[in-house]
């Protein structure tokens, strides 16, 4: 059986001894980031994310390509930037914001909802489009696309595979509840923040045939196998867009 | 009088106590509920000061509650999810984003500050209230999302779509986030103020603009 474990309310101090002076307030439903770095230290945030900065951290604009990315992966990356900057969702350019004293930042994602830090130590994890918010250290960052199967589980085509040694946060619309799987678990595909990458992600329909997908208003689910941690949203921004659209003018 | 906030911070609910005769100026649809011996009476102030809140992203008209024949009760709230906060203003005023104001004493005046013309270009208008009192006055302001002080100790850039109220003892200007407007645009940071001085500062945890940006682009397109 799977262990439910809320990422609790409120604010949430970073514990001493592990990674990066920060802190998380306003949560669950408004988060907001507090990032202190230490001089010399560079944080990498999404497009639109910063609140706030103290004027001694400066800001410089950079494209998302991992380090080791040669001239055509940039050259991909760019494209998909441009594009995906004009018709919306993740653009995958980023924010470095570096300080030369003491200095701190202040992040929020758009929509209602908590953010989630998680210190990576080697380990892969898959992030779902717009759940990545910002991290500080040696990971890197690979756009992935999903196929098909992605297409038509409308989470987006693409995915964020985290991996390398560093302190990273993600969002969520809603709360986040973690899950750590260890017999197979099925989870609405739009309430997908992010899972480890040593879990296997299947996309399903509920059951029922094609009368179940249809009528059952659950669309289609992941089926995760394996073992490893889940993160869930409490929302579904699909939901949200398919009840507001017919009350637009 | 007195403000009692409940329901923070998500669906933050204003109720205000009135002894008789006292009266609450607050910005029009605000107003939940009141007490029947409420008389409310609405004023523009005025043609041009009307118009100059209209250009400000405001309402028209501001409307004023008085409670008649005793005590009575005024529920107000804002439009938007969000936390509220009652703010003493001090004899040097606040300079407030006029979309976070929701109601004030009547000796506090509100005047129209137009934030100046690079607003506009940016579609992301800093439209500045200035609230000052003639005594000890109370404003109400709302946020979308929680409600944080930060203290400008300095200087501090902050994202002008996350401002609510700042002393008006700090200096500030209204500038572009990157070091030039490419870099900007690419940026996503849009517009930010950079405040230089000692003071206070109010941010809302969520920018409505990019909220809305973020929604709107999932939205059908509209008909006709």
């Amino acid at each position: 059986m799977q262990q439910l474990q809320p990422m609790g309310p409120g604010s949430l101090p970073a514990p001493p001894g592990s990674g990066v002076a920060h802190e998380i307030s306003h949560g669950p439903s408004f988060a907001m980031l507090r990032v202190d770095l230490a001089p010399g230290q560079t944080l990498v945030a999404e497009a639109g994310a910063m609140v706030a900065r103290s004027q001694n951290v400066t800001m410089a604009v950079k494209l998302n390509a991992s380090p080791s990315a040669g001239f055509f992966a940039t050259l991909k990356a760019l494209v998909i930037a441009f594009i995906r900057k004009f018709i919306g969702g993740e653009t995958f350019i980023v924010n470095h914001f570096s300080a030369s004293a003491p200095g701190r930042v202040w992040l929020a994602p758009s929509l209602s909802g908590h953010v989630a830090h998680r210190r990576m130590n080697g380990e892969k994890l898959v992030l779902s489009t717009g759940a990545y918010l910002a991290h500080v250290g040696n990971l890197d960052i690979q756009m992935k696309f999903g196929g098909l199967s992605g297409i038509l589980a409308k989470e987006g085509a693409f995915w964020l595979e985290v991996s390398g040694v560093g302190d990273l946060w993600f969002t969520s619309y809603g709360g986040i509840e973690a899950v750590d799987v260890t017999s197979p678990f099925m989870v609405d595909n739009g309430h997908i923040v992010g899972y480890e990458g040593n879990l296997t992600m299947n996309i399903r329909r509920p059951g029922g045939g094609m009368m179940g997908l249809v009528a059952s208003g659950e669309g289609l689910v992941c089926e995760f196998t394996g073992q490893g941690r889940v993160y869930l949203q409490s929302r579904n921004l699909g939901s949200l867009v398919n009840w507001l659209s017919p009350l637009l003018p | 009088m007195r403000f009692d906030i409940q329901y923070r911070p998500a669906h933050s609910l204003a109720k205000v106590s009135l002894d008789p005769n006292e009266s609450v100026v607050a910005e029009s649809g605000a107003m939940v509920g009141m007490s029947t011996n409420i008389q409310m009476q609405t004023q523009s102030g005025g043609l041009m000061s009307g118009l100059k809140r209209m250009f400000g992203g405001e309402s028209f008209f501001r409307n004023t509650f008085t409670a008649a024949n005793g005590p009575g009760e005024v529920l107000l709230a804002h439009s938007l999810c969000g936390d509220m906060v009652v703010l003493d203003v001090p004899a040097a005023g606040y300079f407030i984003q006029s979309s976070s104001y929701i109601a004030s004493t009547p000796n506090v005046s509100i005047e129209t500050k137009v934030g100046g013309m690079k607003t506009f270009f940016a579609g992301e208008g800093v439209f500045v209230l200035d609230a000052t009192a003639s005594g000890p006055g109370q404003v109400l302001v709302g946020a979308f999302g929680g409600i944080q002080e930060l203290v400008c100790d300095g200087s501090l850039v902050i994202d002008t779509g996350h401002l609510v109220a700042w002393d008006k003892s700090l200096t500030y200007q209204v500038g572009k986030s990157g070091s030039g407007w490419i870099a900007s645009f690419l940026s996503g940071e849009g517009l930010v103020c950079h405040f230089q001085g000692q003071g206070r500062i109010w941010i809302q945890t969520r920018n409505p603009a990019a909220y809305g940006q973020e929604i709107g682009a999932l939205l059908p397109p509209r008909s006709g």
